[in-house]
């Protein structure tokens, strides 16, 4: 894929996350961070790429591709799980469902 | 298998998906969905990689994401909400890590397809190890400190700050060697070396920037951490032509970087001011300098009472100058100060205002200040101008300025301000200091004139204490000068404290805003040496940071066993005698179980309204970030209100306790 157009990419969706976050009031601001936290795990899509590649073309990069790339799968898979999961919990307690005595 | 177009679209609605999520956690109602949504994207662009890249018939893929989803649901269900920071700040840096690894993959041509621009994706790689191994590295220093695996007080090796910049320049060299990769330069254009390179460098400046800060700024690290994953990962996106991981990765890049910003706002400070050293807690001084400054608060409200007090001094002055500084800045006291300076020339005192050329942080910042507070222009004089005059002053007030007017600039050679020009406020006869603190300035050189005979220092936010200066004023030849503002319910409070069979304290923001949290520990231990059970409890969202609070109070030395979640203990509030608020608003608004439509409706909030008694130590009386007005403020019969700096309050509940 040509450079300059994903570095273009990246500025766009920087700019427009960037204006995005301007509304989030303070209240919010700490599962926010969570999950931003747990989306920037997205390089999972990155390390599974290395991994099936690395699987595919084989030879002398299949043991290594598999091992590192598998590490960095495993790592990026634990930062969104448990990223995503601990943001439910939290904002769970949020919920006015959830444990309020008021009726 | 799938068009190019269509892979495109889908990931520009992935995309736009996740903004929305992100957008949908702005609001309390919609948060929940917010987040599925967000990891609804990521398994979505799970799925549509493995299809484009048709790498879908690959068995270990989904050994690994299984395991990696066991560790991250364990971790996720069983990790106590006083442990998220640095769970948090650990779960960074394994994406940082992640980073890392698929950039080092890449450069060393692993498991990707030969590009057409070998240039972009070895500099871009080499970039990723770089910002992945500072991310990483960086989140588990954090991550240690957060866990008390490490000093919560900043660490500062010796010449830190070069140190910090070799490294640095160390990581941007490792990256331009990658453009030089294919070329013949020896071991500069070495694969291998140029990766060991960025990963050594990008490790230790992850190192050297997170060993020194401090334990009430790991927030704005955290934050800044978490802005650096997604670059790193938007980086590594590069390096492979990804382009769903680029555009999520920038997402999350600027909007972590802005909540830095936030952080940094709220907290008063800059973020190159904590990055490249000047920590909450001052770094250097701040051993020698813990020690005193306890004794110098609790001594706070006896000086008052002297003969001499400043209120007795600015009645009978004939000429006054005032001294503003950065801190009136942070305080906010502009108006206070005019105020002052009218009571003052109401009696017929003459008030000019002395200007440091370097007051503030902008040129002319003091006089803007002031001229937002009605302040006359003529009033206000430069150094050189009023320089020769002070010595003719009855009284100088200066408020939150020290540098500038540090007589060791004269003589103490071989300091940063040695021969700096400076006011000569010491040559005044009196001098009434307003500061928050006795620490150094900036520049870190003790103020001699804090040791001074005929000055008074009066500690704390400088708008108090302006405020005190301004009642003694007022207060006519009275026989008791210092009637300080709470001493009507004093004796009652003092009782109060007295006692309490059971108290339970509840910190918010306030108290990290305020840097209180030793003074509450402090208040803590002499209610316990009188036979007071005392409990902490701690509001799942109290402070800026999941287990914010634990993590200061931690700091403090608090045993680990005295706080407890709101879950634990909010059925106990009704059976406690006493209930002591630091700079806690929201997360105790009963507002929350009735009013309909306010943005915390329906939040969970601690029952502290149903205590016997209740202290509130908060800075001033407005509602909290939510915006919804407190009603136990008003709750007289019960609530005690100490308003102003919490260290200050704090103190004097202490020496209530010592005294009544």
């Amino acid at each position: 894929m040509n450079p300059i157009f994903l570095v273009l990419i990246f500025l766009v969706s920087s700019i427009v996350g960037y204006f995005i976050i301007k509304n989030v009031p303070s209240l919010l601001h700490t599962p926010l961070m969570t999950g931003m936290n747990a989306l920037a795990g997205v390089c999972l899509l990155g390390a599974v790429i290395t991994v099936g590649y690395s699987y595919q073309a084989g030879g002398t990069g299949l043991v290594i591709g598999q091992i590192f790339g598998g590490i960095a799968v495993v790592l990026a898979t634990v930062n969104v799980v448990a990223g995503f999961g601990v943001t439910h919990r939290m904002l769970k307690m949020f919920n006015p469902k959830k444990k309020t005595t008021d009726k | 298998m799938m068009t190019e177009t269509f892979y495109y679209i889908v990931c520009v609605v992935l995309s736009l998906l996740s903004l929305l999520g992100i957008s949908m956690m702005s609001k309390v109602s919609s948060s929940v969905r917010g987040n599925l949504l967000l990891s609804f994207c990521l398994l979505a662009g799970t799925v549509v990689t493995l299809w484009y890249y048709q790498i879908f018939e690959v068995g270990t893929i989904y050994a690994f994401i299984l395991i990696g989803s066991l560790i991250g649901a364990v971790l996720a269900y069983k990790v106590q909400m006083i442990q998220m920071p640095q769970t948090v700040a650990m779960l960074n840096g394994l994406g940082g890590l992640a980073g890392a690894v698929v950039g080092a993959l890449t450069l060393i041509n692993i498991g990707v397809k030969p590009s057409d621009y070998p240039l972009f994706v070895n500099v871009t790689a080499t970039l990723a190890i770089v910002v992945g191994m500072v991310t990483f590295v960086g989140s588990m220093v954090a991550a240690g400190k957060l866990h008390r695996l490490l000093s919560q007080k900043p660490i500062i090796w010796k010449n830190h700050q070069l140190i910090t910049i070799l490294l640095m320049i160390g990581s941007i060299a490792s990256v331009v060697f990658a453009f030089f990769i294919g070329k013949d330069m020896g071991i500069l254009s070495n694969i291998y070396f140029i990766m060991a390179a960025a990963v050594v460098f990008g490790s230790f400046f992850g190192l050297a920037f997170a060993i020194r800060v401090g334990g009430a700024d790991m927030p704005i690290t955290i934050s800044l951490l978490t802005s650096l994953a997604g670059i790193a990962a938007a980086i590594a996106g590069m390096a492979i032509g990804d382009l769903l991981v680029v555009s999520i990765g920038g997402i999350v890049g600027s909007s972590g970087l802005l909540l830095t910003q936030i952080m940094c706002r709220a907290m008063n400070r800059s973020l190159a001011v904590i990055l490249m050293g000047k920590t909450s807690v001052d770094p250097a001084p701040g051993n020698s300098e813990k020690p005193i400054e306890p004794v110098a608060e609790k001594e706070m409200p006896k000086p008052q009472p002297q003969e001499n007090s400043p209120g007795e001094r600015l009645r009978s002055a004939k000429r006054v100058i005032i001294v503003p500084g950065y801190g009136m800045a942070l305080a906010q006291a502009q108006h206070q100060v005019r105020q002052l300076a009218d009571a003052l020339e109401a009696q017929g005192t003459e008030v000019r205002y002395a200007i440091h050329p370097v007051a503030g942080r902008m040129p002319g910042h003091m006089n803007v200040l002031l001229a937002e507070a009605d302040v006359a222009y003529d009033q206000l004089y430069e150094m050189d101008n009023i320089n020769d005059d002070f010595k003719e002053t009855d009284v100088v007030v200066v408020i939150g300025a020290n540098d500038v007017l540090n007589p060791a600039a004269r003589d103490a050679e071989g300091t940063p301000i040695y021969g700096m020009p400076v006011l000569n406020v010491d040559e005044a006869k009196y001098i009434i200091i307003c500061n928050f603190d006795r620490k150094p300035g900036y520049a870190g050189v003790p103020n001699p004139l804090y040791e001074m005979e005929k000055v008074a220092l009066m500690l704390g936010d400088a708008k108090e204490s302006l405020a005190q200066v301004m009642r003694e004023m007022n207060t006519q030849k009275s026989d008791a000068p210092a009637a300080e503002p709470q001493q009507t319910t004093g004796a009652n409070t003092g009782e109060v404290l007295k006692s309490a069979k059971r108290a339970i304290i509840v910190p918010g923001y306030g108290m990290a805003l305020a840097q209180a949290q030793h003074q509450v520990r402090q208040l803590a231990n002499a209610l316990e040496m009188q036979g007071t059970e005392v409990r902490y409890a701690i509001h799942p969202v109290a402070g800026r940071m999941p287990g914010h609070m634990n993590v200061l109070l931690a700091e403090a030395d608090v045993a680990y066993d005295q706080l407890y979640e709101m879950d634990n203990i909010n059925d106990d509030f009704k059976d406690t005698d006493l209930v002591v608020v630091i700079g806690a608003n929201d997360v105790l608004n009963p507002a929350a179980h009735d009013a309909k439509d306010t943005p915390i409706y329906g939040m969970p909030v601690l029952n502290v309204e149903q205590a016997k008694h209740i202290i509130i130590c908060n800075f001033d009386r407005k509602p909290g970030y939510a915006g919804v007005p407190n009603p136990l403020y008003d709750m007289e019969e019960k609530v005690t209100m100490m308003l102003g700096d919490a260290k200050e309050s704090l103190s004097q509940l202490l020496s209530m306790l010592h005294n009544s």
